[in-house]
């Protein structure tokens, strides 16, 4: 994660440059169409592009036979993803 | 001038490749000389890859789930697409059918994908696929699409409460 | 660019691509182009049965803007190499094909 020395070095002056601090690093990133990854980032660009590894995506469902409409979860695994950025809801640094 | 040099060293008659593991590419200093001959940039435009596709039968899926199967007669760099000869395939359950359209402009942005259809599996549709009347299809396809519209809605509301945004605001699109 | 660029060190590898209404279609990447489209060979559909229209289907071109997804062959990525790119920000993209495609043919 970002260190105070990191900082110092690579000033950060506008939203994407958060991101390059986590490059190498494990992310969260929650998408449109109920959808969330972890993984880690090895490369972004101005739209939000990303490549991401070692990735589990988990995706929000609800069971429609089942009439309390519980909200349950499928999770996938991706050894390495292009996801692009027009998904992109948020991105967080992980621990 | 450092992607001069680089190009150069990627052009035929370069020194045989001296291959290091890949963390010695990352080293400092000028890259090993490219042993990969690099592909014409020409090749990848939007022209190219359609160029390809001119005059050949197409099933052109649009971005509302419906299908298309004609012969692209013309495009533009939008993705704007002319169709001839144009068939729409409705699908339902295990039943589908055909409506003979004609000629089509399609808007590029409303296009989703383009496959080229492989004429010796021309037509071919898997079982249990059987064709039906258009009047039947379209109707089973209405009522199967309001269904979809209605449990969308419940699902989109239900997972809105969690703080999650649909991707195409509650329309599901095959 | 750099994803443009990093996607030509690409062509002639399996990806499998997923879209955003779901559909997955796993093919040899032929093709991209500055918006990302995609052009897929020899494809398969993930849940055939579900997408009749795809059957007779051998190759597609794909709209970048309907992609949610390309999973990789992490082999074929130099993820060092992506980092460096994008910390420095790619003002020349031939310096970042060439390499990424020296390791991207390496793996195979």
């Amino acid at each position: 994660m970002a260190e105070v020395e990191d900082t110092g070095a690579n000033p950060v002056n506008e939203p994407l440059d958060l991101v390059r601090l986590s490059l190498n690093e494990l992310v969260f990133v929650k998408l449109r169409g109920d959808r969330e990854l972890q993984g880690r980032l090895h490369a972004y660009d101005s739209h939000c592009n990303l490549v991401l590894g070692e990735v589990t995506e988990t995706i929000y469902m609800v069971d429609d036979e089942d009439e309390s409409e519980n909200v349950r979860t499928v999770k996938k695994q991706s050894e390495m993803l292009f996801l692009r950025g027009d998904s992109v809801v948020l991105i967080s640094p992980q621990q | 001038m450092e992607h001069l040099s680089i190009n150069d060293a990627g052009l035929p008659g370069a020194p045989p490749p001296g291959q290091g593991p890949p963390q010695q590419m990352m080293q400092p200093g000028p890259p090993p000389p490219s042993p990969v001959p690099q592909l014409p940039p020409q090749m990848f435009t939007t022209a190219a890859q359609l160029l390809d596709l001119t005059d050949k039968k197409l099933m052109v899926a649009l971005r509302d789930g419906r299908k298309l199967i004609g012969v692209l007669r013309s495009w533009d760099q939008f993705g704007n697409l002319v169709l001839q000869d144009t068939i729409e395939r409705l699908f339902v359950q295990s039943l589908y059918a055909d409506i003979e359209r004609g000629l089509f402009l399609v808007r590029g942005e409303n296009v989703s994908l383009l496959g080229e259809i492989d004429l010796d599996k021309d037509d071919y549709i898997p079982p249990p696929f059987e064709q039906a009347p258009v009047e039947k299809v379209f109707a089973l396809k209405k009522a199967e699409d309001a269904e979809r519209k209605k449990t969308d809605k419940r699902r989109h509301t239900k997972l809105a409460e969690h703080g999650f945004e649909g991707e195409h605001s509650g329309e599901a699109i095959l | 660019m750099l994803f443009f660029s990093f996607f030509k060190t690409l062509v002639n590898h399996e990806v499998t691509v997923e879209l955003k209404n779901d559909i997955s279609i796993r093919g040899t990447l032929k093709s991209v182009d500055q918006y990302l489209n995609i052009k897929l060979d020899d494809i398969t559909v993930v849940e055939e049965l579900k997408y009749p229209h795809l059957s007779s289907v051998k190759n597609v071109f794909i709209r970048g803007s309907v992609v949610r997804y390309v999973h990789l062959p992490a082999a074929a990525v130099d993820t060092p190499l992506l980092e460096d790119a994008t910390r420095r920000g790619i003002t020349d993209s031939i310096e970042i094909e060439v390499r990424l495609s020296q390791f991207a043919d390496a793996s195979g």
